[in-house]
């Protein structure tokens, strides 16, 4: 493994870790722990008692669990800047001749600016709806470069690995497709999500199950496109395994994998919507969208290093 | 392949615990601090039944002080404890007490009217009386507030008791700010008991 390699990988579980505490701080509901940014109450380490608040501040806005909540979000953001900044880095001088590579990390790294600065917005704006859902779309993008450009340098290293397998033809489209809708879906889920937080503060003794059948239509068209990405998973799962001249284990897992996460996503939605709507239910059936999108990034990248051997 | 399994399902499981322990901190401290439990006391309501703190239990309470005959502070308070009273209709987990200062005056018979001009149709909002040592006792030892000159010197609070009995928050009864600090907790509360 070279450095890049290393690194980038690194820096993909790095940013998948991030995901998954940037949506704890939602449903902890401390995204606002931090009333600035970037720094905490002033201080670059938040206050640990009341009497360390500066005056300046309304002490009734003080929670200490809710400020490290988000504190530790923004420390464990500052470490995955430097993980992707030293990636752009190695990139630059591992891949000197292959843009794909280099452009990928590159990308990656300005995103994560722009992550850090929609952060700040979140915070100015008090989590405006929109840019909530923006920051986790940015993060889900910054993961797939991520990847995109982590297994395109394992193939440039182990270039006979795809060399025997070979896959149907012209499957760019579904790979898009199926990318697409996920993304939309987890567009939807949070529009449910901010939805339902919305509902719930106006009528708060109401049970989530009843508010969510006030939410209606995005409900539906959620569970529509769940149905359309379940089958398109199975599309692919049965084209590229079922259909392929001897796949490889990689693009066996990936596929299988998928099909069974996309189970979990459907289990975990029908106790949303049928049981209560359970915090930690609502965090992972977010990590899991993000993780299938990055599954199906390595589905891609194997499908695509095997056209061009077989070419 | 089935190590990278074991490892993969070992780390969702303990991000799985970690996150849980972290929302489980988070929803605490957006909790109402508990301030002291209510002492043991047995008056008596507007039908005559005896109520007891024991009647505080597994409900959500909201307690004033008030008496019939005042005309401070009073109407404000006892209008705002009916629209308490019409609004959580559909919430049974919820009632409202209030105790009079005045037990010379504020006989059984004289709450019972009290009651019915307020338009109290069910045994959600209890008046009660009792002799007024056990009502200063209870004010003052009990509540923590000013006890003195009773009747006059009734408190204008509203004080939110949760289902175990404690006493959790105090709120201007006369202020429209408060009420509505007031409803916001007692949702909480409801809540807490409902799910």
């Amino acid at each position: 493994m070279n450095r890049f390699r290393q690194v980038s990988f690194i820096s993909t579980g790095l940013t998948y870790l991030l995901i998954f505490v940037g949506g704890m701080v939602r449903v902890a509901g401390a995204g606002m722990g931090c009333p600035d940014w970037p720094k905490c109450f002033d201080r670059w380490i938040p206050p640990t008692s009341l009497d360390q608040l500066p005056d300046s501040i309304d002490p009734s806005k003080f929670n200490i669990v809710l400020a490290w909540i988000e504190y530790c979000n923004r420390l464990f953001g500052a470490i995955v800047g430097i993980a992707i900044t030293l990636t752009v880095y190695y990139a630059f001088k591992d891949y000197k001749h292959v843009p794909k590579i280099k452009w990928a990390a590159m990308v990656a790294f300005l995103l994560t600016l722009v992550e850090g600065w929609l952060g700040a917005v979140l915070v100015h704006t008090v989590l405006n709806p929109i840019t909530i859902t923006l920051h986790l779309l940015l993060a889900l993008i910054i993961v797939m470069l991520l990847l995109f450009a982590a297994q395109e340098s394992y193939y440039l290293e182990n270039s006979g690995l795809e060399q025997t397998s070979q896959y149907p033809k012209n499957m760019e489209w579904v790979f898009g497709v199926f990318a697409g809708i996920l993304l939309v879906e987890v567009i939807l889920g949070t529009e449910i999500r901010g939805g339902l937080e919305m509902v719930r503060k106006e009528n708060p003794i109401v049970d989530s199950v009843f508010l969510l059948k006030m939410l209606g239509p995005f409900k539906y068209i959620h569970t529509i496109l769940g149905f359309a990405l379940t089958g398109i998973a199975g599309f692919l799962w049965f084209q590229l395994v079922k259909k392929s001249t001897n796949p490889s284990p990689t693009m066996v897992q990936s596929s299988l994998a998928i099909l069974l996460l996309i189970l979990a996503q459907i289990i975990m939605g029908e106790i949303l919507v049928f049981f209560d709507v359970v915090p930690l239910i609502q965090l992972f059936h977010m990590w899991v969208a993000s993780w299938i999108l990055g599954l199906v990034m390595i589905q891609y990248t194997a499908w695509k290093q095997s056209s061009i051997s077989y070419e | 392949m089935n190590k990278n399994i074991i490892i993969i399902s070992s780390l969702v499981i303990a991000l799985g615990a970690g996150a849980s322990w972290v929302i489980k901190k988070a929803d605490a401290s957006h909790e109402i601090q508990i301030i002291k439990p209510v002492p043991e006391f047995q008056f008596v309501n507007q039908n005559g039944h005896s109520f007891s703190d024991k009647e505080l239990k597994g409900k959500i309470s909201v307690l004033n002080f008030i008496f019939t005959s005042c005309a401070g502070p009073c109407p404000i308070m006892t209008n705002n404890m009916t629209s308490l009273y019409q609004d959580y209709v559909n919430v049974p987990e919820v009632q409202f007490i209030s105790v009079s200062v005045d037990p010379g005056v504020d006989t059984e018979s004289v709450l019972k009217s009290y009651a019915d001009v307020h338009g109290v149709t069910d045994n959600r909002w209890h008046f009660l009386t009792s002799d007024i040592e056990s009502i200063r006792t209870l004010k003052r030892d009990g509540f923590m507030l000013y006890a003195g000159e009773l009747p006059q010197g009734h408190a204008i609070k509203f004080i939110l008791i949760d289902d175990e009995r404690n006493i959790r928050k105090y709120y201007d009864g006369t202020d429209d700010a408060s009420m509505a600090v007031l409803r916001k907790d007692l949702n909480q509360l409801v809540k807490k008991i409902r799910f």
